[in-house]
Parts: C-alpha cells; sequence; structure tokens
C-alpha cells in the first residue's frame, strides 16, 4: 500500500526496527476463558473484575517489542467499584426515565455533560496501568478533547454520511495516540489528512456497492413476499418472508463489516504510521485491509457456530496478526528510557467504557 | 527475600511480608516486586511457586489449576453453557414473577403518572368528543371492569385526542385507560367495538404486562452484560439484538394474551365476544393492514389476530 512505502521509504539505517510478537496461544487461554465465564456467571457478575484483570495480564503480558514485555496492573477492587458504580447510575437512569420521564431527561442531560471526563478519566486509567518494561503509560487528553473526539467527530461524520469521517478519525487519533506519555515523554501523531482520504474511497465504494446490491436485490423479493402475503390473507407461509428478513440483516451486517473493517484497518495504518515517540522513534502499522476484514469476519462466524467456545482461538488469532502488523523503529538505545511513574486513578471510566461497548485499547 | 546475581552477590532483598508476587495467569512472566520497589521478573513460574509454597506455606491459586488445559475444560464449557440456558429459560421468568409480586402499588402508580404527563406534554389534547359519547363508553365501561379481576376500583378512563399518535388506545399500569378520539371515530359509532377494544387494554393491566415487560427488559440487560465481556463485540451486537427480536416476540405473546382475555370478558359482560375481531377487520378494510406476522413488530399481525380470536371464541361457546 502506497502510504506506508512512503513511510517505509523515509526510514534510514540508524533506526533499529523491531516488530511486536505475541506469544499467547489458544489453548492455554481457553481455560483462562471459560474459567472466567463460568465464574463470572455463577458470582452474578461480581468475578468480571477479576476476569478482567486475568484477561489483560494474559494479552499484555504476551505482547513483547524487542527485549521488553508489556504489562497489566489494574487491581480488581477498582474495577469493581467502577462497575458497581456506572451500573448504579445506568439502573438510577432506567428506573427514573420509566417512572418520571421529564426528570429523566434532566438527568440524560448530567450524564450527557458527565460522559466525555469519564471517558478521559478511562483512558487515563487504561494508560496508567499500563506499563512496557516496568515504566508506566499515562494520558493527558483534556475534557473538551474528549468533547471534540468522541461527539463532534461521529456527529459530523454522521450528518455528511460519512464524506467527513477521515476529519473525525484525525480528530480520534489526536486525542488518544497524541496525548499518550511514556515515561514522562510525549507521542506525538500527526496523520495527513490527505492520507486519511486516500484509505477512505475504498470502503466508501464498498459501502455504495453494498446498498446497491440490497436495495436492488433483496428489497424487490422482500416486497414481492408481502404483497403475496396480503393478498392470501394470511394464508401463506411466514417463513419465506422471515427468510428474507434474516437474509437482508446478514447482508447489511456483513456489508457493515467488511466497510467498517477496511476502513479502521486503514485509519490504523494510517494513524500509526504518523507517530512518533519522543520527537525520535517511530510506530508503524502495515495491516493489509482485506486480511485484516477476513479476520474479523472469519472469526465471528467461527465464534457464532460454536457457540462462543471458538472465542478464544479468535482473540488470539486477531492479537497476533495486530502485533506482526505493528512495529517501532528506535533511535538509538532502548535501555536509556526510564520515568518517573504515577499513580492511578479512578476506574469508574474504565468500566463506562466497558459497559458502553466502547473499548478504547491501546 | 533476596534477589541473587549468578555470582552469589545480593542485587536486592526485603522481608517477604512486604513483598508483592503477582499471580499466575498461564504463561506470563511473574513479577517479584520487593519493600524498595525494586522488580525481579521471570518465566520460571515453577520456581516460584516453589518459593512461594516454601515461605508462605500457600499452593498456586487455585483459579490458575482450573485454568489448566484439562479434560474438566469440557466441564466448565458445559457448566456455562447451561447456566446460561437455565438463567434465561428459568431464573429470569421466576426473578421476574418476584419482582411483580413484591413490587408497591406506588410503583405503577407512579410509572402511569409519569408516561401520562410526558404523553399529555407532547402528543395529546383534550377531548372533542361529547358527553352523550363519553357517557355511553363509560357506562359500558364500568359493565366491564366490574366483571373483572381486579374489580371496577381499579380502572378509570381517560379520553384524549390521540394528535400524532392517531386512533389507539392504551393501558396505563396503574389502571388508567386512554382512548383517543380518533379511534372513537374510526368505529363509526360501533360502541361494542370499542368495549372490545378496551377489554383487551383492561386484559394488560390485569395481567401486569408492563411492569412485567421493564423487569424482563433489565434482567435480560443484565444477563448480556454477564456474559458479554468476554465475547468480543461483533458476537455481543449479535447478541443485543437477538435479546431485542426476543422482546418483541414477548410483547407479541403479550397482545395474544391481551385478545383472549377481551374475548373472555366481553363473553361475561354479555356483549359480543368477537366485537374484537370487528375492530381488526376495521383495519384491515379502513387502513388496509394486511400484513402477516412479522418478528420485527411488536404486535401479531392482523389478520392472524382476527382468526385467533374467532377460534377462542369458538372454544369457549362449546365449552358451555
Amino acid at each position: 500500500m502506497a502510504y506506508s512505502d512512503h513511510v517505509q521509504f523515509g526510514r534510514d539505517d540508524r533506526y533499529s526496527r523491531h516488530r511486536f510478537t505475541f506469544t499467547g496461544n489458544a489453548k492455554e487461554y481457553f481455560g483462562i476463558w471459560i474459567v472466567n465465564v463460568l465464574l463470572t456467571i455463577i458470582t452474578l457478575g461480581i468475578y468480571y473484575a477479576w476476569a478482567k484483570v486475568r484477561r489483560n495480564r494474559y494479552m499484555y503480558g504476551n505482547t513483547a517489542l524487542a527485549d521488553g514485555r508489556f504489562d497489566y496492573h489494574a487491581r480488581p477492587k477498582q474495577i469493581l467499584i467502577g462497575q458497581i458504580i456506572v451500573i448504579g447510575g445506568i439502573i438510577l437512569y432506567n428506573v427514573v426515565l420509566t417512572f418520571a420521564p421529564a426528570l429523566g431527561i434532566v438527568l440524560a442531560i448530567i450524564f450527557g455533560i458527565a460522559i466525555p471526563w469519564l471517558l478521559a478519566r478511562g483512558l487515563r486509567f487504561n494508560a496508567r496501568v499500563t506499563s512496557y518494561r516496568n515504566v508506566r503509560f499515562d494520558f493527558t487528553g483534556s475534557y473538551w478533547g474528549a468533547v471534540k473526539a468522541f461527539f463532534l467527530g461521529p456527529v459530523i461524520a454522521g450528518i455528511t454520511l460519512g464524506i467527513c469521517a477521515p476529519i473525525a478519525s484525525r480528530w480520534m487519533l489526536h486525542y488518544i495516540l497524541g496525548n499518550l506519555t511514556y515515561g514522562g515523554r510525549g507521542v506525538k501523531t500527526k496523520p495527513m489528512l490527505g492520507d486519511l482520504y486516500s484509505i477512505w474511497w475504498l470502503p466508501a465504494l464498498v459501502a455504495i456497492g453494498g446498498w446497491i446490491l440490497v436495495t436492488a436485490i433483496i428489497f424487490p423479493i422482500l416486497i414481492s413476499q408481502i404483497e403475496t402475503l396480503s393478498t392470501a390473507t394470511g394464508t401463506g407461509s411466514p417463513f419465506g418472508s422471515v427468510a428474507t428478513l434474516v437474509l437482508l440483516y446478514l447482508s447489511i451486517f456483513v456489508m457493515g463489516s467488511i466497510v467498517q473493517g477496511l476502513y479502521s484497518a486503514g485509519v490504523r495504518n494510517v494513524g500509526y504510521s504518523a507517530t512518533t515517540f519522543d520527537g525520535r522513534h517511530y510506530l508503524l502499522s502495515d495491516m493489509p485491509r482485506w486480511r485484516f476484514v477476513w479476520v474479523v469476519i472469519s472469526n465471528l462466524i467461527l465464534t457464532i457456530a460454536t457457540l462462543g467456545l471458538m472465542r478464544p482461538w479468535a482473540t488470539i488469532r486477531m492479537a497476533r496478526f495486530q502485533a506482526t502488523h505493528t512495529e517501532m523503529g528506535f533511535d538509538g538505545e532502548i535501555g536509556e528510557i526510564l520515568s518517573t511513574i504515577k499513580d492511578t486513578g479512578s476506574a469508574v471510566g474504565a468500566e463506562f467504557m466497558d459497559i458502553e461497548g466502547i473499548a478504547v485499547a491501546f | 527475600m533476596s534477589i541473587l546475581a549468578d555470582d552469589g552477590a545480593v542485587l536486592a532483598s526485603g522481608s517477604f511480608s512486604e513483598t508483592i508476587v503477582t499471580d499466575r495467569v498461564g504463561n506470563v512472566p511473574r513479577r517479584v516486586t520487593l519493600a524498595n520497589g525494586s522488580v525481579f521478573e521471570t518465566s520460571d513460574n515453577a520456581a516460584i511457586d516453589a518459593v512461594v509454597a516454601i515461605i508462605a506455606g500457600k499452593r498456586p491459586g487455585w483459579i490458575h489449576r482450573a485454568e489448566r488445559f484439562h479434560p474438566r475444560l469440557v466441564v466448565f464449557a458445559l457448566m456455562a453453557l447451561i447456566f446460561i440456558v437455565a438463567i434465561y429459560r428459568f431464573a429470569l421468568p421466576a426473578l421476574v414473577e418476584l419482582a411483580v409480586a413484591v413490587t408497591p402499588p406506588v410503583v405503577p402508580e407512579m410509572m402511569a403518572q409519569g408516561t401520562l404527563q410526558a404523553l399529555d406534554a407532547t402528543a395529546f389534547d383534550t377531548t372533542a368528543l361529547s358527553a352523550v359519547e363519553q357517557s355511553r363508553l363509560r357506562e359500558g365501561f364500568e359493565r366491564l371492569t366490574a366483571r373483572s379481576g381486579p374489580g371496577a376500583g381499579k380502572f378509570s378512563l381517560e379520553f384524549r385526542q390521540g394528535g400524532m399518535i392517531g386512533p389507539n388506545a392504551f393501558a396505563l399500569p396503574n389502571g388508567t385507560i386512554i382512548i383517543t378520539d380518533e379511534l372513537v371515530k374510526l368505529a363509526d359509532g360501533d360502541s361494542e367495538l370499542l368495549l372490545g377494544v378496551l377489554a383487551h387494554e383492561i386484559g394488560h393491566v390485569e395481567l401486569e404486562h408492563s411492569l412485567r415487560q421493564f423487569y424482563r427488559s433489565m434482567g435480560a440487560a443484565g444477563l448480556i452484560m454477564l456474559i458479554g465481556g468476554d465475547i468480543g463485540s461483533g458476537a455481543e451486537d449479535i447478541l443485543v439484538q437477538g435479546g431485542g427480536l426476543l422482546a418483541l416476540s414477548y410483547s407479541r405473546s403479550q397482545e395474544a394474551d391481551a385478545d383472549r382475555h377481551s374475548v373472555q370478558l366481553m363473553a361475561k359482560a354479555g356483549y359480543d365476544p368477537e366485537a374484537i375481531g370487528r375492530f381488526f377487520m376495521l383495519l384491515e378494510t379502513r387502513l388496509r393492514d394486511g400484513s402477516g406476522t412479522n418478528i420485527l413488530a411488536t404486535h401479531p399481525g392482523t389478520p392472524e389476530r382476527r382468526k385467533a380470536v374467532h377460534e377462542y371464541a369458538r372454544e369457549l361457546r362449546s365449552a358451555h
């Protein structure tokens, strides 16, 4: 792909280049995963905090770069307390919305104002409990940065039907990557808008093609079936229309996954490859986009077909795929980089993101 | 506890009680943090386990032992599947029944008042029906409620102009039933038909459908959250949407229950038990609603409902 070639040509020999490696295996992880699931169910969700710590310690601990590895330091109790507060908030909101809708709207506004703060705190928590070579990361993103990245960006991408998505992605990359620090030294992300648009047109074309396909083939079938059903006043088998609806849903879901996969892999490639650490060391991502889509979709199909039992294998496969397509180029000796270690913040924000499914993993 | 170099020189040391040894997770290297903050890392997990066992007399954590690759993991997987199915099939409905039973009457009262206030502020307008029309329906309504399970005192009838909601009737969980002017006009003088619809709404109240639906959706969301953490976002999306479809199927079965309730109650009050069927006929002819049952709908298909009502009425007649 053009942009990553461009990035690689810019590097000279003084860099020591290192690929990330992931050494976890599905056999070992399966045990950790199934015990996590089982204990979380038996303890009615309380074990979730411990499960998350064990899962992340396994995943981070098996991710290595050069001679160092990553580690996850969150303590289960931090996560449990955050989880209780967040679930309490969601229950409160639902109860109030049911019993006093007017008050529920006020509460929704209060939560809306609090969400960017929670997101920023969550990113900070995640960064601070992550270490590489025993040195912690930190995150210095502000409230308004979160508003821009998580609210304004999706809104302008949405109202322009995705045409402005690269602008939103640029804000997101700036916020999430550009505010990281490691050992007190900053990470800088300067993705060019032109590079982001160069990975945008492929998913955009696939999305348009997909829509044409769905409207030209599946809608006419659906409509003709509804018509035959109504003229037969309910005597026709409802299975035909149910099957078409399922087909419609699946084709939209698969199309959405392809578009999203192509785009997110492109954004990762451009964003990582425009990122430097401490002004001298560079990060690089060169994920083949169609391969990434294949990994995502085949993982999902296998997970569903095996009632979730292949999920650990899928997780390991994805982690390995991402690691092998990520590179760090060091300008000099890695051992020099040492730093101060700060204490962790509250876990409230991190748990909020988990519940909402906005997994902002490092 | 001391960390020694190969030649025996002490690199760092501290008392064991202040030393933190991380729990074992798979083959991930262990970290020993001494009191002074120095960290020792090794992937020789067995040796660390042995050291901890000797000093603290503790075996390595039982969680790690449970996680090791072993045929018992098959049993764990089966247990997890059985638990999930059992919670959904048995524990969730039982919890919903329990919650409905212990809910104080003030709760449906507050739910109803909040909903009515919100509807009055957004969609509804004061009724334009004449006093004669209102009292005629009220009379029939009282005859129905007097024969219902909770008795006439539980229910009240409200008239509203539906606005954007159009021809419709609602039951609020405290027993308030709202009928819109548009629905009365659609019936075109057939007040028995309207009473059939009101008997359907009385059924929703008597069977406590709103409360059940509320607890059920909370419970289903909780269940997805319970297992959702570890299955990945794509599978979680499908689970959430599948949960939505199941909630809709639950709503359709509630509608069918309320239809049957209408047939029963109308028969008890000495009206035509199939009056609600006339309402469905009206929907089919006037609003051209001939759609079949749809998995994406809250109500079953109208022609199907009419047929089900007809069959249920015949069943009741032959039973007597």
